[in-house]
């Protein structure tokens, strides 16, 4: 074993560790070359270039347990387009650090459409990352886009963005042991201490909050904003509030760990389900109102096929059959005629087919803007991570 | 000649694992941690201030970490010990049914584990119940509390405080104890004056195995614990995740890794790094 001492063999380990590390560095030099592609900040998106007709491959990202089972392959029957469809997207942050990388360098990764919140979709545009339609091959999209989403703020004419599925941030609760939560402000009633949870999201739990305090979340400033972070922070800091949350707040409804949360409508859908207990509350401050987005990435292979997709799921028949799975806010018109025949049950669901004056008080989910995002960002999570 | 280039044939893949998974992307974090910007345009620009400030407003879940960190590793070595020594010495022809026990969490994963935990200390649970009873459960609930964390901790990183202090009781010369005995030591004497010298390895391997991925754990915290008990992990994944700062994401890993290299540095000097290799001190 004296052996192992041996000074010259610890000499000879240090070099091959030193020599790791220069071929890492000279590796890394090499890597750092390749910035330039696409230029940030550069609005001004290229419109695909279409094909006479769709065919081929195309590969879809979108979220989890997004789109019912038939869907894709009665797509693939009509089209003769075989389609490859990941389930990939579980957070728009995430969803981006995955794909900056790769747009940066003008590829997409091999997607040729994927999913993302307004948001996300705005920024990715403003980076470049993102291919204006051709509207000539979207007859479906152009006809049967539900009217109050027609003009978001982001896309005003729908160049790049077609809504996938909408929904409403707003409260979930346990009508047996929180019967009397019916707005935001309620959620700090010091009665349901300990008993009350928020989503981790920026944009969804600090508007809705802002509505609490009076503040219209719309063209809200950043003093607005960290009003609104900051009597999240003392209910925090008081143990009001149990834990932020993602789409796991339903797990803790179920066992009564939580009584009332802020929630997603399609989630308190698919809840309310499976026990009678759990009840949508539309705040009586009103809900926020989103949208996730199909939106066609520049290096996207197979724009064509792309297009054809988007165009066939905002045909009614085929949009009402991943509606009857889905239980988001359907973006496309005559949905809800094809539902009354078959489902009349979801047709008449007011979280799936909200009429106006349901969500008269509600806001579309608000941003803040760029420059004060890293500052409400740091604030928020400071509170999330106490 | 050939058998100096033996060694060095087998240290090719070891080598070359850790220069790819390892050496390069630290290297890459490293050059993240010293970008600037803003979020979608970060730029390489020897920014120190991402260190500075990862200091200064991550302190109280550094603080944290390191308390839930330990505290799980005392209670992983005062279970783990007495199992390991029943183990070892007591358990006869069940010895194998008992480390298969210790190992058989292992088949399910870490994560599945960590969610059990949250069915376990459910308000409505009874655990919960005959806490709140001995007055351990001060706001009636066991979940989302500081507590869950640290027992979510303990109980996660049980194997790799029991293994070590196993292999290294297991290796004992009995002949020594028996020494000991015949010598007119006491059952403890010989314990804490043979015994537990002769096992020191293994609990300082132990103690390493467990604190140092409890430390930068956020799985326990995230589902266990409130707002108030998240650590640097859970602060780490949301800099990345949520926030896209990837430059003070990745200043802090490095602050995160500095940190528990000199704990480590602190300790292993403290328990003596003889303890530490093992047999060449015997």
């Amino acid at each position: 074993m004296a052996s192992e001492k041996d000074p010259r063999r610890i000499t000879a380990l240090l070099a091959v560790l030193v020599a790791a590390v220069v071929v890492a560095l000279g590796l890394a030099a090499c890597g750092g070359g390749g910035d330039s592609g696409i230029n940030g900040g550069d609005t001004e998106s290229e419109e695909v270039k279409l094909e006479k007709k769709a065919s081929g491959d195309v590969t879809i990202s979108n979220w989890p347990l997004y789109i019912d089972k038939q869907t894709v392959p009665d797509f693939e029957k009509e089209t003769g387009v075989s389609v490859k469809y990941i389930e990939d997207v579980n957070a728009n942050e995430e969803f981006f650090a995955k794909m900056d990388p790769l747009l940066k360098q003008g590829e997409s990764g091999g997607r040729s459409l994927f999913v993302v919140t307004d948001w996300m979709a705005n920024k990715m545009h403003e980076l470049g990352y993102l291919q204006n339609f051709d509207k000539s091959a979207l007859p479906n999209f152009e006809k049967n886009l539900v009217s109050n989403l027609r003009e978001p703020s982001y896309d005003p004419q729908r160049e790049f963005s077609a809504p996938w599925q909408s929904g409403m941030t707003g409260i979930i609760v346990r009508k047996d042991l929180a019967p009397d939560v019916k707005s935001i402000c309620d959620l700090f009633d010091p009665k349901y201490k300990g008993k009350v949870e928020m989503l981790n999201e920026l944009r969804d739990t600090v508007p809705l909050v802002m509505k609490c305090l009076g503040i219209d979340p719309t063209n809200a400033s950043e003093d607005d904003w960290t009003k609104a972070i900051d009597k999240i922070k003392s209910a925090a800091e008081s143990g009001q509030i149990r834990r932020f949350t993602g789409n796991d707040y339903g797990a803790d409804l179920t066992s009564g760990n939580a009584v009332a949360v802020i929630g997603w409508s399609g989630d308190a859908v698919q809840l309310q389900a499976d026990n009678p207990n759990i009840e949508w509350r539309m705040p009586t401050e009103g809900c926020i109102l989103w949208s996730d987005n199909m939106v066609i990435p520049i290096g996207a292979p197979n724009p064509t096929a792309a297009e054809a997709f988007i165009d066939y799921v905002y045909d009614p028949e085929n949009q009402a059959q991943i509606e009857a799975y889905v239980n988001y806010v359907s973006p496309v018109n005559g949905v809800k005629d094809v539902l009354l025949k078959d489902e009349p049950e979801i047709a008449k669901n007011q979280l799936i087919f909200p009429s106006d004056s349901f969500t008269k008080n509600c806001t579309i989910q608000p941003s803040p803007d760029a420059e004060e995002e890293q500052n409400l960002n740091r604030a928020f999570n400071a509170v999330l991570n106490g | 000649m050939r058998r100096r280039v033996v060694p060095y044939f087998l240290l090719g893949p070891g080598a070359a694992w850790l220069l790819l998974f390892f050496v390069v992307p630290l290297y890459y974090l490293f050059e993240l941690s010293l970008n600037s910007g803003v979020f979608g345009s970060y730029e390489f620009s020897w920014h120190w201030a991402n260190y500075n400030d990862a200091l200064s407003l991550y302190d109280t879940q550094f603080v944290r970490s390191f308390k839930y960190a330990g505290l799980a590793t005392v209670f992983a070595l005062l279970l783990a010990y007495p199992l390991a020594y029943t183990i070892a010495f007591k358990a006869g022809r069940w010895r194998n049914v008992l480390l298969f026990a210790v190992v058989a969490p292992f088949f399910t994963t870490y994560l599945i584990r960590t969610l059990a935990w949250e069915t376990i200390l459910s308000d409505q649970s009874p655990v919960v119940s005959v806490l709140d009873a001995v007055g351990l459960a001060p706001e009636g609930r066991a979940l989302a509390t500081g507590g869950a964390v640290v027992a979510g901790l303990t109980y996660n990183f049980l194997p790799f405080m029991v293994l070590p202090i196993y292999a290294s009781l297991e290796r004992i010369d009995v002949r020594l104890i028996e020494a000991g005995k015949d010598l007119y030591a006491s059952a403890s004497q010989t314990f804490f004056r043979v015994t537990l010298p002769l096992s020191a390895p293994g609990v300082v391997a132990g103690t390493l195995l467990t604190f140092i991925p409890a430390s930068g754990d956020y799985v326990n915290a995230q589902f266990l614990g409130s707002a108030s008990n998240q650590m640097i992990g859970n602060v780490i994944q949301s800099l990345y995740l949520k926030q896209s700062d990837y430059p003070a994401a990745a200043a802090l890993s490095f602050v995160l890794m500095a940190a528990i290299l000199i704990l480590v540095l602190i300790y292993i000097r403290f328990a003596g790094s003889e303890a530490l290799m093992g047999e060449e001190a015997v």
